[in-house]
């Protein structure tokens, strides 16, 4: 039996538990499953790490995934990615790890929610500005909005809200279609197309992990480069004085 | 599509903590362990980089070592070939003069040998002459040999000129007046005072005559003073064959 029917659009409706405004839905309760596995699969392997050459299959992995990353991150930024990693990997992971673990049977991916792709861009959306105003102060980075002129302000706010848009809808919409997708296949054609199917799904997980967590980083790095141009503007003044 | 807010604020702050535990049990001992990693290698390289200037410094150091061992060597092995040569000049000339002492000493004793030879071939060779000629002359002209020298010896005596009949006086005269005359064979007396008178009348008065019988004067006779001497002998003779017969054993040595 499907925990959420095809009717329902999210597992947001499939609530287990409730009390006033508080409930606890699959989407909480599947995102806990997904907290739980990387946490303790990472305190699991990270309980013995070690700096020499010869570590564990599993250390390895971490750290080649941390790899990519860090470098994903740098190539970006150009710049130290060590304080990025944090947000830009923990989107990765968890979507990706939400995304994949939709092959198990009965397993509804979190990010097939609204709520969960909205809060995720939300954090994004805070990020930015945050990463930005923390680099050189609320001055400058506000001052961006209103570049060339004042007029382009209010584009400005509409580009930061669109694309947190259209972060929140890119994903849920991938995801959620796919296992309604898979949903209708199972219940029309049997064995084979829905196994392929998945296996499509898998991929496609994957890549919206990597592109959610990519145009985060670009976002990111979009407020940060123009930080950077005002800094080199304001040292040629510097020297002209 | 309806979002509920408390779900939304829920997942934020699941992010959020997922984020947290993720930094503090992921990413932060991942880096660390991975910085530490590449600190230790960029160590070793240092490291392995510093040992190589070392072991080239070592190099450079074990081959001007290796250079000046081998100048010294060459140096040596040059002294003691010149040291060799020197030794082996000096025992060639060492040698050389031994073989020259040997063969000087051979030489010698070949001569020696020779003159023992010559010596006893002369003595040999004179008295076979004597009895020879005193067998011949008293068989055929019955003639005493020895009267025959005493009288080639008062001939030669006679035949002295002036000069050389002064000479032997003021001999005889520096020799204290006393004259030897020896002879391989007993002369009579008779033929003493013939050789007396000779002598008086020839040369001078007031002298002794002393006679000596001497074989070694192969078949003659001979006055001695001071000196001077007047002789006859086979000697004279037997000179030239012992000269024909060592011209003759040269030749055939020569040949060989």
């Amino acid at each position: 039996m499907e925990i959420v029917s095809l009717n329902q659009i999210s597992p947001d409706q499939v609530v287990i538990w409730s009390y006033g405004f508080i409930i606890l839905n699959v989407t909480i309760l599947y995102t806990w499953l997904v907290m739980g596995i990387l946490v303790i699969g990472s305190i699991l392997v990270t309980r013995n790490i070690s700096s020499e050459m010869n570590v564990s299959r599993w250390q390895h992995f971490l750290e080649v995934i941390v790899s990519i990353i860090r470098g994903e991150i740098r190539e970006m930024t150009k710049k130290g990615a060590d304080s990025y990693i944090p947000l830009i990997g923990t989107l990765f992971l968890f979507i990706c790890t939400s995304n994949v673990l939709a092959v198990v049977p009965g397993y509804v991916a979190p990010t097939s929610s609204i709520t969960t792709t909205a809060a995720l861009a939300t954090c994004v959306f805070i990020a930015v500005p945050f990463y930005g105003i923390s680099r050189n102060g609320v001055l400058h980075y506000f001052k961006e909005y209103f570049q060339p002129t004042f007029i382009f302000f209010p584009f400005h706010v509409m580009g930061e809200i669109s694309r947190t848009l259209a972060l929140t809808v890119r994903l849920f919409g991938n995801i959620m279609s796919h296992e309604k997708v898979i949903g209708i296949l199972l219940a029309v054609t049997p064995f084979l197309f829905p196994v392929v199917m998945q296996i499509l799904g898998l991929l496609i997980g994957v890549i919206q992990a990597y592109i959610f967590a990519i145009l985060s980083m670009v976002y990111i790095a979009s407020a940060l480069s123009a930080e950077d141009e005002h800094h080199v503007e304001v040292k040629k003044e510097t020297v002209a004085v | 599509m309806h979002i509920d807010w408390f779900v939304f604020l829920a997942q934020i702050f699941n992010f959020l903590l997922l984020m947290y535990l993720l930094k503090r049990f992921l990413y932060g001992r991942i880096i660390k362990a991975m910085d530490d990693r590449e600190t230790k290698i960029a160590g070793r390289f240092a490291e392995a980089e510093e040992l190589k200037v070392k072991a080239n410094e070592e190099a450079e150091l074990y081959e001007k070592r290796n250079q000046v061992l081998n100048e010294a060597k060459e140096q040596m092995l040059n002294e003691a070939t010149m040291a060799a040569d020197a030794k082996r000049k000096e025992l060639m000339e060492k040698v050389r003069l031994e073989v020259d002492q040997v063969k000087t000493r051979w030489q010698d004793m070949l001569v020696r040998e020779q003159d023992a030879f010559f010596y006893d071939l002369r003595q040999r060779a004179a008295k076979q002459l004597y009895d020879t000629a005193r067998k011949a002359l008293s068989d055929l002209a019955d003639v005493k040999l020895e009267d025959r020298i005493v009288d080639e010896f008062l001939r030669r005596i006679k035949a002295l000129d002036e000069e050389k009949s002064v000479q032997l006086r003021k001999a005889i005269t520096g020799g204290g007046n006393k004259v030897i005359i020896q002879s391989a064979f007993g002369i009579p007396a008779l033929r003493q005072t013939e050789i007396a008178e000779a002598l008086k009348k020839q040369i001078t008065n007031g002298f002794t005559i002393r006679y000596l019988e001497q074989p070694e004067i192969v078949s003659g006779i001979e006055l001695r003073v001071n000196g001077h001497k007047i002789a006859w002998s086979l000697n004279e003779y037997l000179e030239t064959l012992v000269e024909n017969l060592t011209e003759t054993l040269q030749k055939e040595a020569h040949a060989a």
